[in-house]
């Protein structure tokens, strides 16, 4: 039951469809920006996933996780700055209030 | 009885753990997406991130279990809760949820989650002919010196990059108002 | 990279190729504010190649073949374009000359433009100049020649307006460039039908006899009178030659360099270097021996009626232009080349020796100079009277040699109408010539007493700085000697000694006609009781249209206005205000307009945008899955 590859993806789709559901549903662009951590780990989960199963080689899949969390960790630190800057300019961070580029 | 003496069995225990990092993950992926308090969505993730590196440990990679931990409990957790603490004052009453849009995000969520699983029913999942057994942490520094050290260092540039734009970006604007 | 420097001619040519535009970029971007360093790279850019130009003169005297050195630039089916140097008795006696006037030119120019403020500049575009014209005299493709022949265009523009604060000359400037250009576009057309229709721009193989196989006779007759509207441009001939006149608004050394030597006489030398390309053509011979003519005659009549010292050798050059086209469009090669060769040291040595009057006295009117005592300046005065006397034609000079032999071409041509109008040519130019040297050789009204207590410490400084000097007598040593090399030349150049029928009616009637030209400019000028006024005064309706010069003026300012700026102007403007500046008005509103349109999409919803985008992906991904 454990030892099979389906398993872990639909842990991982399911963790993907909580992410993006987040990402669409929140307001707070903190809370956005969880869910997109949340999407990122799903897709780390897949690497690890065919890595253990299919991989000809198993250091391979380690390495892309690896450099997902590394980009994920810049995202984070770039994604962190810029909702600051967005809340000390507009005094909030609701995506939604977030309108200057209306057409 | 048998299924309660079985459970109790090694491999019982192993599938009930499983069960339970899984269970972790999920539980804290929803505290992460649901909760009304964006604290409570930071401890969620921090959760769900646990749950994660609990199933990098059954996907034989304690060493990628290990880096989870350090660098998305760690480092990203702190630094979303350092966010939290630099925003929007938590005591301030929120606007109501509106239905119609929770009821969208759920709908295309759903959409997806149907097409990917979908998508995964419909292959077949194939492994390598052969498949090397060496999942030593040696090994992968090896290959990270190695083989993928262009993409090693890149990632390092990238980081830096993306560091002095995160200081750029956050800092206040060089005497601007 | 081996071969150039084991090749020592190769690496020759090179250098006479690359060290005067390095003298002119290094100066342009880096001394130009420093006068001394600049001087001392340009003349260190120009003396190599002197002495380049006079030792592959000396190595390949007794050259049988023309040495080529090719670089195929674009070699496309049965085009073939070259870059490279092409070495034959045309071009080293071109290459010598150039090389030689623009280096005695830059010597005096030490002199000339001492204390100019654009010293530097001045010494740039001169390198420029040398570059374009040593280029001209090697190229061995004829793309290449055009390329600096247009060069030569713009370092001409550089150096004829180059006290630019001055209106006029930056208006000469600007009409000297057009009016040439003018010419180089059909120059340019005639390159275009050689290309299409032969191929082969390679100097050498368009001069061989392949070109009339391949082409047809009016077709080879068009490209030559086209490449002959190039030539018409630059060698001034009728009648594009206004602006030579006009572009004596330069320095005086960059008027002996350009209008006299070296510049003008690039479209003769254009002429000579594909000559057997342009006699496989009668219509363009005839064509050229008439141009030649109307030139001739015309810039003769009007130096006789001109005052400033320079515009009198302007037009004297244009019409000793017109005599070598006529020599070589009569059939002589050796005749229109020689003139060339002559007339560069002798014109040369004209202008410089005006340039230190003018200089002197700071006056162009020769009147003034006649007046101011211009005889006591001992060195040009001697100097300018040798040259004249070579202009005219008189044994023992250059001149006469080179004219005699001229003559001697047109005398052979089967209609004795163009023998005669030479004649009559020879007679103005000594004319208008001694008109000039009487006038200041024995001043009629001495300049008034007044004048000479008011600048007395002047008047006794009347000496001439050596680097304005030495270059006159330098020049004025070849112009006595270059006329007594004929027969080397001939050699040198034709590979055998012309068979010389001695011709008494032709040397006497060429005698007669200068020693009248300057009989009469004695009579009128010269003598005790002369009256100082031409014979031509006598009738005032021609003086008048003299004056005016031909109304050849009027006529370019009526086509201009007529043609140009009535018709083209207009038209294009039109067309730019409504087709270009319209079509891209169009396009920039039709693109605010959609942009506007589109903008209502843009709800800074993110979320919703995000969905529908999510709902998409996800439809399409189940539409594929479900539907195979």
């Amino acid at each position: 039951m454990i030892n099979n590859i389906e398993t872990y993806l639909y842990i991982a789709v399911f963790l993907f469809a909580i992410g993006l559901y987040g990402v669409l549903a929140r307001r707070s662009l903190i809370a956005v920006l969880i869910s997109v951590e949340l999407m990122l780990n799903a897709a780390m989960i897949n690497f690890m996933a065919f890595n253990r199963f299919l991989a000809p080689h198993p250091a391979v899949g380690q390495i892309c996780a690896l450099f997902i969390m590394a980009v994920a960790a810049a995202e984070a630190a770039i994604g962190l700055s810029i909702i600051v800057a967005i809340y000390r300019k507009m005094k909030t961070i609701n995506v939604e209030h977030a309108t200057e580029l209306r057409g | 009885m048998k299924f309660m003496m079985d459970l109790f069995s090694a491999e019982g225990m192993a599938t009930l753990s499983f069960l339970g990092v899984v269970g972790l993950t999920f539980i804290g992926a929803l505290i992460a997406v649901g909760a009304r308090n964006i604290f409570h969505n930071v401890l969620g993730l921090a959760l769900a991130l646990f749950g994660v590196a609990g199933l990098f440990v059954y996907l034989n990679s304690p060493f990628v279990a290990m880096m989870e931990i350090l660098i998305y409990v760690g480092a990203i957790c702190i630094a979303i809760c350092f966010a939290i603490m630099l925003s929007e004052p938590l005591y301030l009453p929120k606007p109501p949820r509106k239905p119609i849009k929770l009821l969208g995000a759920g709908l295309a969520s759903g959409l997806i989650f149907a097409m990917l699983g979908l998508l995964m029913k419909k292959t077949t999942w194939v492994a390598a002919p052969e498949r090397s057994t060496d999942w030593s942490i040696t090994t992968l520094g090896h290959f990270l010196l190695t083989k993928y050290a262009l993409i090693f260092e890149v990632i390092s540039l990238v980081l830096l990059v993306a560091m002095l734009g995160a200081i750029v970006t956050a800092r206040d604007g060089r005497g601007e108002t | 990279m081996s071969a150039w420097f084991s090749d020592l001619t190769l690496l020759g040519c090179f250098l006479c190729m690359v060290l005067p535009i390095a003298s002119f970029g290094l100066i342009m971007i880096f001394t130009r504010n420093n006068h001394k360093l600049s001087l001392a790279i340009s003349l260190l850019c120009s003396t190599i190649p002197l002495i380049i130009a006079w030792s592959l003169l000396y190595k390949y005297w007794d050259i049988a073949e023309p040495i080529v050195y090719n670089y195929d630039w674009i070699l496309s089916d049965f085009i073939k374009i070259p870059f490279g140097f092409l070495l034959d008795p045309t071009s080293l006696l071109m290459l010598t000359i150039v090389a030689t006037i623009s280096w005695l030119v830059q010597i005096y120019s030490i002199g000339y433009m001492e204390g100019d403020p654009g010293f530097g500049n001045y010494y740039a575009f001169l390198s420029l100049f040398a570059l374009s014209m040593l280029g001209v005299s090697i190229s061995s493709g004829l793309l290449q020649l055009y390329i600096c022949w247009e060069l030569v265009g713009v370092s001409s523009y550089l150096l004829i307006g180059f006290w630019y604060e001055k209106f006029s000359a930056s208006e000469a400037g600007k009409k000297a460039f057009v009016v040439t250009r003018f010419g180089d576009v059909g120059f340019f057309m005639g390159l275009a039908i050689l290309t299409i229709f032969y191929g082969n721009l390679e100097i050498a193989n368009i001069n061989s006899a392949a070109v009339a196989q391949s082409m047809p006779p009016w077709l080879i007759s068009t490209a030559a009178l086209l490449i002959f509207c190039g030539v018409m441009g630059k060698s001034a001939q009728f009648p594009l030659h206004v602006w030579l006149p006009d572009a004596m608004e330069g320095p005086t050394p960059v008027s002996a360099l350009l209008h006299s030597a070296t510049m003008v006489a690039a479209g003769v030398f254009l002429i000579a270097r594909i000559y057997p390309f342009f006699s496989a053509s009668p219509e363009a011979m005839a064509v050229a021996l008439a141009i030649g003519t109307i030139t001739l005659l015309l810039s003769s009549t009007i130096g006789m009626v001109a005052t400033d010292i320079k515009q009198v050798w302007a037009y004297s050059t244009v019409s000793q232009l017109g005599f070598m086209i006529m020599g070589l469009a009569a059939g002589s090669y050796f005749a229109g080349y020689f003139h060339l060769t002559t007339h560069a040291g002798f014109k040369a040595l004209l202008f410089l020796c005006s340039g230190v009057f003018i200089h002197h006295f700071g006056t162009n009117d020769f009147f003034v100079m006649a007046a101011k005592g211009g005889r006591k300046l001992i060195i040009p005065m001697v100097t300018i009277t040798i040259a004249a006397l070579a202009l005219s034609g008189i044994f023992p000079f250059s001149g006469f040699f080179s004219k005699e032999a001229i003559l001697g071409a047109l005398y052979h041509h089967p209609n004795k109408i163009w023998f005669l109008m030479g004649l009559l040519g020879a007679f103005l130019t000594a004319y208008y010539t001694f008109r000039v040297i009487f006038v200041m050789l024995f001043p009629k009204n001495p300049a008034p007493e007044e004048q000479h207590g008011h600048d007395e410490p002047h008047e006794e400084h009347y000496g001439v700085p050596w680097v304005m000097s030495i270059p006159l007598l330098v020049l004025a040593t070849f112009t006595l000697i270059l006329g007594f090399c004929q027969g080397y030349l001939e050699r040198f150049l034709l590979g055998h000694t012309l068979h010389h029928e001695h011709n008494y009616l032709l040397l006497v009637s060429a005698v007669v006609a200068a020693l009248s030209g300057i009989g009469l400019a004695w009579i009128d000028w010269g003598s005790k009781k002369a009256k100082c006024v031409g014979f031509i005064s006598y009738v005032p309706a021609l003086e008048n249209f003299f004056k005016e010069k031909w109304y050849m003026d009027h006529f370019w300012r009526w086509f201009l206005n007529v043609f140009i700026y009535g018709t083209f102007s207009r038209l294009f403007t039109y067309n730019d205000r409504r087709v270009v500046d319209g079509g891209v008005d169009t396009v920039a509103f039709s693109t605010i307009g959609s942009g506007r349109l589109l903008s209502f999409f843009q709800t800074a919803l993110l979320q919703l945008n995000l969905l529908f985008m999510v709902v998409v992906v996800a439809g399409v991904g189940l539409y594929l899955l479900i539907g195979r």
